[in-house]
């Protein structure tokens, strides 16, 4: 039996997020572009509001939620923020709160998952490193066990959230990953932690940020962070030692899955924008825009596109919330890769195409930055290049399942002496 | 204290289209909560946050979307849902609304203070508050902007088109509540996924004594406001075309 229907409680749920979202969201969405912050007491109302850790069990402080529903809230925050920066806050800490809760110990999760829920701290991912993002086995970051603790040196690039955790009540972290033995090139000698730089209020000594300046999304900071000799207790440890790898991989498909939903978000704006403005904008004795049919199949054929894109990325929630919440014995998290592949390759892409023909749908007023579609191109063109996995790994996942790893070169399995 | 809140289902205005003709194409159009009845559960809501009242919310009606509005008062923090089960509830007049809801106050209540909305964002006849409070032998406290409960009496400031009036009353009280008294919270997610779970108490207008007769309406006069398009030509001189248009809308008693 197939269902393309939201049941009535994501009905509900998406109504009451667009209604938060246009309410709170839609009048700041440029102001947190041009001063390149969301305010704290966004965040905190977001929290209160109960749009972070939606898919994580309540007994951890989450919403009880389901993915898909993190979804919807997700995609709902980018059409309210085109710019994007304030649904990948929000993903970021649905996404990765869920592979803690899957993967934590459990004091930690007690500990840690209530307060990201709340909005009082961040919890994102930190995997890359300056040396590049793709080659998550290639990691230099070490982990050193010291009695019952692990020391771990090393730089980490490319962050989402690292001065937003410095500003949070409480700080926040990430899910971190570092080699646990010596090799160089080995996805099985990474385990993964739950690092916070800063807990309780109070920054842990040997963390040094740095923030970028990027091009856009401005509202939440990238940065990068060195760690000397930085303590983690082993309780914050995820999963087994030298198996993060695998873990770290499960918490990318959820990520990218909320990615794929915050482009479309954006998208489905500009597409709104640009509806109203190919009908209602006149040239050419009094003839909407929307009669020439250069425009009108394009706007078609992008219209499409989008409502493909976002198929994908429920067909991948829906499929993880299968494995992992209802945790049907039919699927396997090895599954997942393909269809979150998919959702994330088709989407950003999709997103980034609608916004340049849309800037040119609207002629010069769209170049300007009255316009403010630039914000949107900008913040969701960042999608095509990386963030939870670049575009051509995508291309190699999917090669990879469908044609077999066998005839595709597989990267990371080959092990070095 | 108890408290009743009634609702009514009525179309989503932020998503009614026109046909060309400018009459709403009401077959498509999705149907919610009144944007008045909110306000009036969000004030049953604070009432009981304040002051401890246990709040009922009740609406008229069969169809799924009426269990549904239901939840969503649920979701909002009302204590129970009574949903009185009237197969033709869009044709009953408001006479047979309000005697059901008078006699639901006898069944349920009796009811310190029942609120509802001012008027409905589809008919908008804005006599359920009235009536009611007539057959009850209730005060009245009708089109509140402003409701606050203070010293055991509801205080409410109420603008009409001649000034604000503020007026109290002592229970047992009817209160009529307008879109503009406060901003309706929004459900959590939490409040959402419970929601479903709470019961909702059927009653069929017959348990009520009620007889449901339908009302058909014979001459339906339409009254629209016509169109007016004036154009003014500002490309010369603004000063003037500004002088013009002030000078418009003043004739035209929008200014």
């Amino acid at each position: 039996m197939v269902n393309f229907e939201f049941s009535e409680d994501e009905i509900r749920f998406r109504d009451s997020v667009r209604e938060f979202a246009k309410r709170y969201i839609e009048p700041k969405w440029v102001e947190i572009d041009e001063k390149g912050r969301i305010p704290l007491d966004l965040i905190k109302k977001m929290g209160e509001q109960g749009l972070f850790a939606i898919p994580v069990p309540e007994e951890y402080g989450g919403m009880g939620g389901t993915m898909v529903m993190a979804a919807i809230a997700v995609e709902e925050i980018a059409y309210h923020d085109p710019s994007v920066a304030v649904a990948v806050y929000a993903l970021l800490n649905n996404g990765w709160p869920l592979a803690l809760a899957l993967f934590g110990q459990e004091e930690a999760k007690m500990e840690i998952l209530p307060k990201v829920a709340s909005g009082d701290a961040f919890f994102g991912i930190a995997s890359t490193e300056p040396q590049g993002g793709s080659d998550v086995a290639g990691i230099k970051t070490v982990a050193k066990k010291v009695g019952d603790k692990w020391i771990v040196n090393g730089e980490k690039s490319y962050i989402s959230g690292v001065r937003e955790i410095q500003e949070l009540p409480e700080g926040g972290g990430f899910f971190f990953i570092a080699k646990t033995e010596k090799a160089v090139w080995s996805h099985k000698r990474i385990t993964a932690f739950a690092l916070l730089p800063k807990w309780n209020g109070k920054i842990k000594p040997g963390w040094k940020p740095t923030v970028f300046e990027e091009i856009g999304r401005h509202g939440i900071s990238t940065g990068g962070f060195t760690l000397e000799n930085f303590e983690i207790e082993d309780k914050y440890r995820i999963g087994e030692v030298n198996k993060g790898f695998y873990l770290v991989l499960q918490g990318f498909n959820i990520a990218r899955t909320l990615v794929a939903a915050a482009t479309i978000g954006s998208a489905r704006w500009a597409l709104d924008r640009a509806k109203e403005w190919l009908t209602t904008r006149k040239l050419f004795q009094g003839r909407p825009i929307a009669s020439f049919e250069g425009i009108s199949f394009k706007f078609a054929e992008l219209y499409t596109e989008l409502e493909a894109a976002r198929y994908f990325v429920y067909k991948a929630a829906w499929m993880i919330d299968n494995t992992y919440l209802t945790k049907d014995p039919k699927f396997k998290p090895y599954d997942l890769n393909l269809p979150v592949a998919m959702a994330k390759l088709k989407a950003p892409e999709v997103t980034t195409r609608i916004y340049e023909e849309v800037l040119k749908w609207f002629g010069a007023y769209g170049y300007t930055k009255d316009c403010n579609l630039y914000r949107g191109w900008l913040g969701t063109f960042s999608y095509t290049i990386g963030a939870e996995g670049a575009q051509n790994i995508m291309r190699y996942i999917i090669a990879r399942d469908v044609l077999g790893s066998e005839a595709v070169r597989n990267v990371w399995v080959k092990e070095e002496e | 204290m108890k408290a009743l809140v009634a609702i009514k289902l009525t179309y989503d205005v932020n998503q009614i289209k026109f046909d060309k003709e400018g009459n709403p194409i009401l077959d498509s159009c999705p149907k919610v909560m009144g944007e008045a009845d909110k306000c009036a559960v969000e004030e049953a809501v604070r009432l009981k946050e304040r002051a401890g009242a246990e709040v009922t919310a009740v609406t008229i009606g069969s169809s799924k979307e009426h269990y549904r509005i239901l939840r969503d008062a649920y979701a909002m923090g009302v204590d129970k849902a009574v949903i009185v089960k009237a197969e033709n509830s869009e044709k009953l007049d408001a006479l047979t609304i309000a005697r059901i809801l008078a006699s639901l106050n006898q069944r349920l209540g009796p009811f310190d203070v029942i609120f509802v909305g001012s008027g409905a964002s589809d008919t908008h006849s804005s006599v359920i508050g009235p009536m009611l409070a007539s057959l009850l032998g209730y005060k009245l406290l009708a089109n509140s902007d402003k409701i606050s409960f203070e010293d055991g009496k509801f205080k409410v400031v109420s603008t009409l088109e001649d000034g604000q009036y503020r007026m109290e009353a002592s229970p047992p009280v009817v209160i009529t509540v307008t879109s503009e008294a406060n901003e309706p919270r929004i459900p959590t997610i939490k409040d959402i996924l419970r929601s479903k779970k709470k019961p909702i108490e059927e009653i069929s207008p017959s348990d009520l004594g009620i007889e449901t007769r339908e009302v058909t309406l014979r001459n339906l006069t339409r009254y629209v406001v016509p169109r007016k398009r004036i154009k003014i030509d500002a490309t010369e001189n603004v000063e003037e075309a500004v002088e013009k248009l002030l000078k418009m809308l003043e004739e035209e008693g929008v200014i």
